[in-house]
Order: structure tokens, then C-alpha cells, then sequence
């Protein structure tokens, strides 16, 4: 391993900041919804980190202990993260109680069919935790796998490419499906794809988008509720 | 002073969540416990959504950059990832394709397969 110096890696924050920045605003120029899915600022600022820190044989060690006041934030974002869940909730209080089990069944199904996965292929135990919470906004994901006993790192990169295959091949999946109904697709994209799944949803219609943005805060709640207890149950029963 | 009072109120929840993990125990995140401890206050109106606002907004918009460090962190499993191809790959396609299928099923039964604008 090499070490940068003069001592370099202070310019881990700012890198991070300035890099984060830029891919951002080039995202919202974007206006090919395909294009705008692939350039998803967040998973190309860890594909640039992740190939400087790899083909300059840079420790990610250091990397990260220079960029652990990031890390820190996550946790009062997280708590913040109760804003947007209560402005949500209000607009859907009489279909509440569908949205909210609709939404809990496909979380329950999105950590079932991870662990059926894993059963199958037969994976460590560490890999099986980090796929149980991937239908989830990362933060929530990287936290939840954390807690699990999973590799919260590898959680977020798969999460980011199930929001993108989502975004991508969602609309199709419905088409082949004959589910028109606005609602329906909404609830689906938010529940399954989170943020990257509702952007592709407000593309395709404000009401598809809305629904979207419900199902994705729930899902937030309820992955928070279900996961940690749904995971141990399974590993419990089915190993 | 807004600022002030909406920082104080998040970290507040933070902390109480903390406290209540620690004294409790079990592997819960506490900062999810905060997120459900102020959603509570919101729903039951002992915090208005304007008190919050201030800090939570700025904090909601730049929040992709604090999962970045977090995100690079695979590198460090590369050997892991690369021996479980075949798995990581059937899990990022059958997850989202079975979860968006049952969940837009589920809805359409209860509302119709059409769109009904």
C-alpha cells in the first residue's frame, strides 16, 4: 500500500463534497430518462472514488477514517428523515391502510426472496444478512444491514442497482403485466426501487410519482420494523 | 435561532434513542428509533413541521454525500463479491422484478388493473 504524500487524504471531504456536487447538477441537464437513470449521481461519485482509491493503490482505510465526519451525519440525516415521512402521510391517510400492507408484503417478500437466494447458493452468512433489506433507500439499507451483521458497503452498491433496473425496466415489467392503474404502478416503484424507481415514476406521470414517493417513505418505516425481525426469524426457521 | 431549535430538536431525538438502545439493549439502529420518535411528535402535533424545517431540509437535500464513504467500502470485499457473482447477480434481478410484480398485482386487485384518472 502506498500513502499519500505530502499528506493528502484532508482532501477526502472536499473530494467527496465537489465531486457529489458537480455529478449532480450535470444529472438535472439530463433529460433522456435512460441517460438520467445510468448517471444517477450517487452510484457514479463511489464508481470514481472506488476506481481512484483501487488503481492508485490507496487504502480505503485511510480513506475512510478522513472521511468519517460524513459518516457521522448520516445518523441526524437519518432522524431527519421524519420530515418528509409525516408530509407523506398526511395526503394518504384513507388509503392508508392498504398502502401500508401492500407495502409490508413486498418488503417481506423482498427479504424472503434474498434469503431463499442465499439458501440456495449457499452463501456465507455475512453475504445473506447484506441482501435482506435492498428494497430500501441506502441510507436506511446501510444502516439496517449494519445491525444484521451484514456488509453494509456491498447493501448500498446492490440497492443502487436495483433502484437503476427498476428505473429502467419497471414501466416494461407493468406493460408485460397489463397493470395500468397509476396507483398500483406508484406503490410498486416506491416500495421496491426507492429513489431512483420514483424519479423514473414522476418522469412517467405526477400521479405514478406520488404514489411513488409514499410507498418509498413507508417503506423507509416499515424496512426500519420488519427487517430486523423478519431476518433472525428466517435464519432461525429456514437454517 | 430557528436553526438552533431545529438542530436541538433531531439531535434531542438522536439522543433519546441512544439512551433508549443502550438501557435496553438488542441490535436496533438507534438512529431509525429517532426517525420513528420524531415522526411521532409530528403526527401528534407536539412538534410542528416548521419547527424541524430549518436543519432538515439542507440536511435531507445533501444527505447522498453521507452515504458516499460508506458506499466506496466495497472495495474492501472485492474477492467476496467476485466469488459470488452468479448470486449477487440473480438477487439484483429477482428481488426488484418479484417485488414490483406482487406489489402492483396486490394494488390492482384492490383498485383495478386500468388507470382510472
Amino acid at each position: 500500500m502506498t500513502e499519500l504524500t505530502p499528506n493528502l487524504w484532508w482532501l477526502s471531504i472536499p473530494f467527496i463534497v465537489a465531486l457529489f456536487v458537480l455529478l449532480r447538477a450535470l444529472n438535472k441537464k439530463v433529460q433522456n430518462g435512460v441517460l438520467k437513470s445510468l448517471t444517477n449521481p450517487v452510484f457514479l461519485s463511489i464508481a470514481i472514488i472506488a476506481l481512484l482509491l483501487v488503481n492508485l493503490n490507496l487504502p480505503y482505510s485511510q480513506f475512510s477514517s478522513h472521511s468519517q465526519l460524513l459518516s457521522w451525519l448520516l445518523e441526524p440525516a437519518i432522524v431527519a428523515l421524519a420530515l418528509p415521512l409525516y408530509q407523506q402521510f398526511i395526503h394518504v391517510r384513507k388509503n392508508l391502510l392498504l398502502i401500508v400492507s401492500t407495502c409490508s408484503l413486498g418488503i417481506v417478500n423482498a427479504t424472503f426472496v434474498a434469503f431463499v437466494l442465499s439458501v440456495l447458493f449457499d452463501v456465507p452468512n455475512s453475504l445473506s444478512a447484506s441482501v435482506a433489506a435492498l428494497s430500501v433507500t441506502t441510507p436506511i439499507s446501510l444502516i439496517v444491514t449494519d445491525s444484521l451483521g451484514g456488509i453494509s458497503s456491498l447493501a448500498a452498491a446492490l440497492v443502487i442497482f436495483i433502484g437503476l433496473l427498476g428505473a429502467l425496466f419497471g414501466f416494461m415489467l407493468f406493460k408485460l403485466a397489463a397493470i395500468y392503474n397509476h396507483e398500483a404502478q406508484g406503490v410498486a416503484m416506491g416500495t421496491a426501487c426507492h429513489a431512483i424507481g420514483t424519479a423514473a415514476a414522476l418522469s412517467e406521470h405526477p400521479k405514478v410519482g406520488a404514489f411513488s414517493s409514499v410507498a418509498m417513505a413507508l417503506s423507509a418505516l416499515l424496512t426500519a420494523i420488519i427487517v430486523p425481525l423478519l431476518y433472525p426469524f428466517l435464519v432461525n426457521t429456514l437454517l | 435561532m430557528k436553526y438552533l431549535l431545529s438542530s436541538a430538536i433531531i439531535l434531542l431525538c438522536l439522543t433519546l434513542a441512544k439512551l433508549v438502545m443502550h438501557f435496553i439493549g438488542g441490535s436496533f439502529p438507534a438512529p431509525l428509533l429517532g426517525m420513528v420518535i420524531l415522526l411521532t411528535l409530528l403526527l401528534s402535533g407536539i412538534v410542528k413541521e416548521h419547527y424541524v424545517m430549518p436543519c432538515a431540509s439542507p440536511i435531507l437535500n445533501i444527505m447522498p454525500i453521507f452515504f458516499i464513504p460508506a458506499g466506496v467500502g466495497f472495495i474492501e470485499h472485492i474477492d467476496l463479491i467476485k466469488s459470488n457473482g452468479p448470486f449477487l447477480v440473480s438477487v439484483v434481478l429477482l428481488v426488484p422484478t418479484s417485488t414490483l410484480l406482487l406489489v402492483s398485482a396486490v394494488m390492482a386487485y384492490f383498485k383495478g388493473r386500468d388507470n382510472n384518472d
